[in-house]
C-alpha cells in the first residue's frame, strides 16, 4: 500500500463530499443543532446546578439553625439530598432527565427520589431529546451514510473504479483510501463538538468535583473516534457490495433506521415483557411483611423486641428499662433503624436485580449493534447512566442511615430515659457538628468495570470492520 | 386497473417486508399495552388489599389513640385505568397510578413516584401510539419513494408512457394501492388491539382511529410530494427519511428542550423545603403560632382548646398542615408552570403533525400532563375530605371503633375527557390537503 495513493484518494472523496449539495444542507443543519444543544445543553447544566446547590446549602443552613431540642426530632426533621449533574451531562443528556433529583432523608423511611424533569414534562419528551451526544450517536451517522452510500458503487457504476485499477492502484489502496476519507469527513463533525465540549471542560476544571472529567474526556473522544471509523467501515462495505448506488443507500438507511431506533427500543421492550417490575406498593407490602416477620415495634408483646429488652436489661445488670445507664428509647430505635434498613436494601437490591435483566438483553445487543456500545459508553461516561443514578441514591441512603444513626446514638447517650430527672433537649451544637451531605461522582474506574461489555462490543466492531476492509481488497469487484 | 395494480404490487418484495413488519410489531405493541394493563390491575389489587391489611393490623395496636392511629394509617386514591390508555401509555409510565397518603402534611407526600426502570422511560413505550406515528410513516416511504423513479430506472417507464395518456393518472392510482394496503393494516390493528385489550369503541377510540387515518395521509401526501418532484430514488430516499428523520425526532425534541429549558421548574424543589420548614419550626414556636392560621383555615374547629403545656393533636395536625399553607403558593407557582409548558407544547405542535398526533393520543388516551396534574387536584381535595372527615373524632378523643374502616377503602378517581373534533382535526389536515395540492398539481405536468 502506497500510503500518498492513499491520502489522494481520501484527499478527493473529501473534497468531492464538501462541494455536494448533501453536505452543504448537513452543515447548515448541524450548525444550527450544535448551536442550539450547547446552548440549551449548557443552560441546563448550569442553571439547574445552580438552584441545586444553592438549596442543598439552605438545607444544611437551616439544619444547623434549627434551636435546642430532642435528637429524635431532628432525626424526623431530617435533611435533603439533591443530585448534582456532572459537566459531561452538557454533552450526553442520558437518563439525566427520567430519573429523580431530590429526596428527603428521614428516620424510619426511605423516600422516592422526586421531581425528575420527565414527571414536569409532556409527552414530547419521548421524541427524545437534543444533546451534543445525539447529534454524534443519532444523526451524524445518518450523515456519513448519505455521504458514503455512493462511494465505491457509483464508481463502479460510472466504470471509473475500471479505470483506477488499470491505472495501477491496488484494490486495497482504493478501499482503505475511501475509508479513511469517509473517516476524515465525519471527523469534522466529531472535533468541532469536541472542541466546543473541551471549552465547558476547562470551565470547569477547578471544580474538585469535576476532576475526572478531563480523563472522561479524552476516553470519549476515543471512542466516537473509533465508532466512526466503524461506521465509516460499515459504509464502504455496504457500497462496494451492492449493484448500485441505489441499493446501497436503501440497505444503509435501512441499516440505521433498525440499528438506531428499532431494534434498542424494541429490546428493551422485550426486556420489559420478560421481566415484570413489582410496583411500589407491591414491594412496600413486601417489605412491611418481612419486617414484621422479624419483629413488630408497633406490638408492645413483639418477641423480637422483647427479647432484644431482656437480654439488654440482663447485660446491664438491671431490671427496669428505666435504670439502663443509656436512653433505651434511642436504643431500640437504632436497632429498628438497622434491621429496617437491612430489609428495605434487600429488596431494593432484588428490584435492580430486575431492572439489570430488562437491560441486559439491550446491553448484550452491543455486539450486534455498534449504537448500542457507543450509546452505553457515552452515556456512563458523561454520568448521566443508570449506575450513575444509584451511585448517587445509594450516597443519599447512607447519609440517611447515619443521619438517623447518630440522632439516636445522641438520645441514647444524652437522653434520660422515662422518669428520670434531666435534660430532654439536647444543645444545638450536636446538629453543627453532622457534616452535610457532600456527593462525588462515580469513580470513572469503576464506570470502565461498569462499561466493560460496551468497550469489548466497540472493541471487536473495530476489529470487525478492518478485517472485513481487508477482504474486500482481495474481491472487490470491479465491474 | 386497480386489479391489476394491486396484483403487481402484491409481487413486490417491499410488500411482503411491510406486511409482516407491521404485523409483527404492531401485535407486539398491542401485547405490551396488555402487560401494562395487567400490571396496573395488578397494582390496583396490591393496593387494596394493603389498604385493608395496614388498617386491621395498625388498629389492633392502636385503637387507644386514633390521633396516633391515623398518624400512621395511609388511604389511597387511584387514577381508574381506562383500557385506552393502553394504545398510547405516554407519561403514564413516569407518572403513578395511585398515590397512598396519610393526614399528615400532603405536599410532601402528593410526588412520590412510583418505581419505575429509568431505561425503560428513556426508550419509550412500544405502544401502538409509536407504531402509528414512528413505522407507519416509514413503510409509507419505503413503499412509494422509487413509485416513479423505479419504473424510469428500469426503463418500463416509456413503455408506459407511449400506452396511456394519463401518465399523472397512472401514478397516482399506484399510490393509493400502497396507501390502501397501509390503511388496511392500520385498521386490522386497530380492531385487534379493540379486541384484544377490550377497549370499548366509544368517541375516544374513534377520535384515535380517525385521527391516525389524518396522520396517515398526511405522509402519503408528503410522500406523493416528493414523487411528483420526478428525481431519482436516492434522491426521494435521501429526502424523505430526512423528512421523517425532521419530524418525528428533530423538531420535537428541539421544541422539548427549549420548552424545558425556557420553564425551567426550580420551584419544585423549594416547596419540598418550604413545606418541611413550616411543618417543623412550628414545634419551637408558640402553639399560638400555629392555632391561629389553623382556625383561621378551619373555623369550624376554634372551640377546641390547645393546652399551652403539653402535646396535643390538634396542635400535631395543625403544624402538618402549616407545612401545605406554606408551601401552598409555590406549589401552585410550580403547577402553573408545568401547565404551561404543556400550553406551549401543544400549540407549537398544531403546526406539526406528528407532535400534534403523539399529545392527541396521550390526551385521548387519559395519559398525557393534563390528565395526571387533574389527579393531583383530585387528590389534594381527597385529602382534604380525609381530613376534615378525621378531625372532630381526633380531637374529640373518639375511640378508634367508632369510625366504620370498612368505609375506608381503596377510592377511585375516574378521569373527565374532553376534545374537540374540530382542534383535533383540522391542523393536520389542512396541512394535508396544501401539500395535497402541490403534488398534484405537479404531477399534472406529466
Amino acid at each position: 500500500m502506497r500510503k500518498n495513493v492513499i491520502y489522494l484518494l481520501a484527499r478527493q472523496l473529501c473534497t468531492d463530499a464538501i462541494r455536494s449539495k448533501v453536505m452543504g444542507i448537513a452543515s447548515i443543519l448541524m450548525v444550527f443543532l450544535l448551536s442550539f444543544s450547547v446552548y440549551s445543553g449548557w443552560e441546563n447544566y448550569h442553571d439547574q446546578n445552580n438552584t441545586r446547590d444553592a438549596i442543598q446549602g439552605e438545607v444544611q443552613e437551616s439544619w444547623e439553625n434549627n434551636p435546642d431540642k430532642h435528637p429524635h426530632r431532628m432525626a424526623h426533621y431530617g435533611s435533603f439530598a439533591i443530585r448534582i449533574k456532572h459537566i459531561l451531562s452538557v454533552f450526553d443528556l442520558g437518563m439525566e432527565n427520567f430519573v429523580g433529583n431530590a429526596v428527603f432523608l428521614e428516620a424510619h423511611k426511605q423516600n422516592t427520589v422526586n421531581f425528575s424533569e420527565a414527571s414536569m414534562s409532556t409527552g414530547l419528551l419521548r421524541f427524545g431529546e437534543v444533546s451534543l451526544a445525539m447529534l454524534l450517536k443519532v444523526i451524524v451517522p445518518l450523515l456519513i451514510f448519505y455521504l458514503g452510500f455512493a462511494t465505491i458503487a457509483r464508481e463502479r457504476e460510472n466504470g471509473t473504479l475500471k479505470l483506477l485499477i488499470g491505472q495501477g492502484i491496488t484494490r486495497k489502496e482504493i478501499v482503505f483510501g475511501k475509508w479513511l476519507g469517509l473517516w476524515s469527513l465525519s471527523l469534522l463533525f466529531l472535533f468541532t463538538v469536541f472542541i466546543v465540549l473541551l471549552f465547558f471542560v476547562v470551565i470547569e476544571s477547578h471544580d474538585v468535583m469535576q476532576a475526572e472529567s478531563p480523563f472522561r474526556y479524552s476516553i470519549l473522544l476515543v471512542s466516537y473516534i473509533l465508532f466512526f471509523g466503524i461506521l465509516s467501515a460499515i459504509t464502504i462495505l455496504v457500497s462496494a457490495f451492492s449493484k448500485t448506488a441505489k441499493g446501497a443507500l436503501v440497505k444503509l438507511l435501512g441499516i440505521w433506521l433498525l440499528f438506531v431506533i428499532i431494534v434498542p427500543k424494541s429490546l428493551q421492550a422485550i426486556g420489559y415483557y420478560l421481566y415484570p417490575t413489582p410496583s411500589k406498593i407491591e414491594m412496600e407490602t413486601a417489605v412491611e411483611h418481612d419486617l414484621i416477620k422479624q419483629g413488630d415495634s408497633h406490638n408492645p408483646d413483639d418477641p423480637h423486641f422483647k427479647a432484644i429488652k431482656d437480654s439488654v436489661l440482663l447485660a446491664n445488670n438491671v431490671e427496669k428499662v428505666a435504670d439502663l445507664p443509656f436512653n433505651y428509647g434511642g436504643f431500640i430505635m437504632a436497632k429498628g433503624e438497622a434491621l429496617s434498613t437491612k430489609v428495605y436494601l434487600e429488596h431494593q437490591e432484588k428490584l435492580y436485580d430486575v431492572y439489570r435483566k430488562q437491560n441486559n438483553l439491550e446491553r448484550y445487543s452491543a455486539f450486534v449493534n455498534p449504537y448500542t456500545a457507543i450509546k452505553n459508553l457515552s452515556t456512563a461516561l458523561s454520568g448521566t447512566d443508570f449506575k450513575s443514578f444509584l451511585h448517587f441514591k445509594g450516597k443519599a441512603e447512607a447519609y440517611r442511615f447515619k443521619l438517623a444513626q447518630e440522632m439516636n446514638r445522641l438520645q441514647m447517650d444524652l437522653i434520660p430515659n422515662k422518669g428520670k430527672a434531666g435534660p430532654n433537649i439536647i444543645s444545638r451544637d450536636y446538629w453543627k457538628k453532622f457534616p452535610p451531605f457532600e456527593y462525588n461522582f462515580l469513580n470513572t474506574t469503576k464506570v470502565f468495570k461498569n462499561e466493560i461489555i460496551s468497550i469489548l462490543a466497540l472493541f471487536l466492531w473495530g476489529v470487525l470492520g478492518v478485517l472485513g476492509l481487508l477482504r474486500l481488497s482481495t474481491n472487490l469487484k470491479a465491474i | 386497473m386497480y386489479k391489476l395494480l394491486f396484483k403487481s404490487f402484491f409481487r413486490t418484495k417491499i410488500f411482503l417486508v411491510s406486511l409482516v413488519l407491521l404485523i409483527t410489531v404492531g401485535t407486539v405493541s398491542i401485547l405490551i399495552g396488555k402487560q401494562y394493563l395487567v400490571k396496573q390491575e395488578k397494582t390496583i389489587v396490591a393496593a387494596q388489599e394493603f389498604q385493608k391489611e395496614s388498617v386491621k393490623r395498625i388498629l389492633k395496636y392502636n385503637d387507644k389513640d386514633i390521633g396516633l392511629l391515623l398518624y400512621y394509617l395511609k388511604f389511597t386514591l387511584v387514577k381508574k385505568p381506562a383500557n385506552i390508555s393502553a394504545i398510547s401509555i405516554g407519561q403514564s409510565d413516569v407518572n403513578p397510578l395511585l398515590q397512598a397518603v396519610t393526614i399528615r402534611g400532603l405536599e410532601g407526600q402528593k410526588y412520590d413516584t412510583d418505581f419505575e426502570n429509568p431505561s425503560l422511560l428513556m426508550s419509550g413505550n412500544l405502544d401502538l401510539g409509536f407504531v402509528i406515528i414512528y413505522l407507519f410513516p416509514l413503510v409509507l416511504i419505503a413503499m412509494t419513494f422509487n413509485l416513479y423513479s423505479e419504473e424510469k430506472e428500469l426503463g418500463t417507464w416509456r413503455i408506459l408512457a407511449a400506452q396511456t395518456s394519463k401518465k399523472g393518472k397512472f401514478l397516482f392510482n399506484k399510490l393509493i394501492v400502497r396507501i390502501l394496503f397501509v390503511f388496511a393494516i392500520f385498521v386490522f390493528l386497530m380492531f385487534l388491539a379493540s379486541g384484544i385489550l377490550q377497549i370499548p369503541m366509544n368517541q375516544n377510540f374513534w377520535a384515535i382511529f380517525f385521527h391516525s387515518l389524518l396522520y396517515l395521509l398526511f405522509w402519503s401526501a408528503l410522500c406523493l410530494f416528493t414523487v411528483s418532484l420526478l428525481k431519482n430514488s436516492s434522491f426521494n430516499a435521501l429526502a424523505l427519511i430526512s423528512i421523517w428523520v425532521v419530524l418525528t425526532i428533530l423538531f420535537p425534541a428541539v421544541v422539548n428542550n427549549y420548552v424545558i429549558n425556557k420553564y425551567q421548574v426550580p420551584e419544585a424543589l423549594d416547596a419540598m423545603v418550604e413545606q418541611r420548614d413550616g411543618y417543623h419550626e412550628k414545634w419551637d414556636l408558640e402553639k399560638n403560632a400555629t392555632m391561629t392560621d389553623f382556625y383561621e383555615a378551619y373555623p369550624q374547629f376554634n372551640h377546641y382548646p390547645v393546652p399551652e403545656d403539653r402535646f396535643s393533636w390538634i396542635w400535631y395536625y395543625g403544624m402538618q398542615h402549616m407545612g401545605d399553607l406554606a408551601a401552598k403558593e409555590t406549589s401552585a407557582e410550580m403547577m402553573e408552570k408545568i401547565t404551561l409548558r404543556n400550553t406551549i407544547s401543544e400549540k407549537v405542535a398544531l403546526f406539526v403533525p406528528t407532535m400534534h398526533a403523539q399529545l392527541s393520543f396521550n390526551n385521548l388516551a387519559g395519559t398525557d400532563m393534563v390528565s395526571h396534574l387533574s389527579f393531583l387536584k383530585a387528590l389534594t381535595q381527597f385529602h382534604e375530605q380525609l381530613r376534615l372527615n378525621f378531625y372532630p373524632r381526633i380531637f374529640d378523643r373518639k375511640p378508634a371503633n367508632s369510625v366504620n374502616w370498612e368505609k375506608h377503602d381503596t377510592k377511585f378517581y375516574i378521569a373527565e375527557y374532553n376534545f374537540s373534533w374540530i382542534y383535533l382535526m383540522l391542523p393536520t389536515f389542512f396541512i394535508t390537503i396544501v401539500i395535497t395540492f402541490f403534488g398534484l398539481f405537479n404531477l399534472r405536468k406529466l
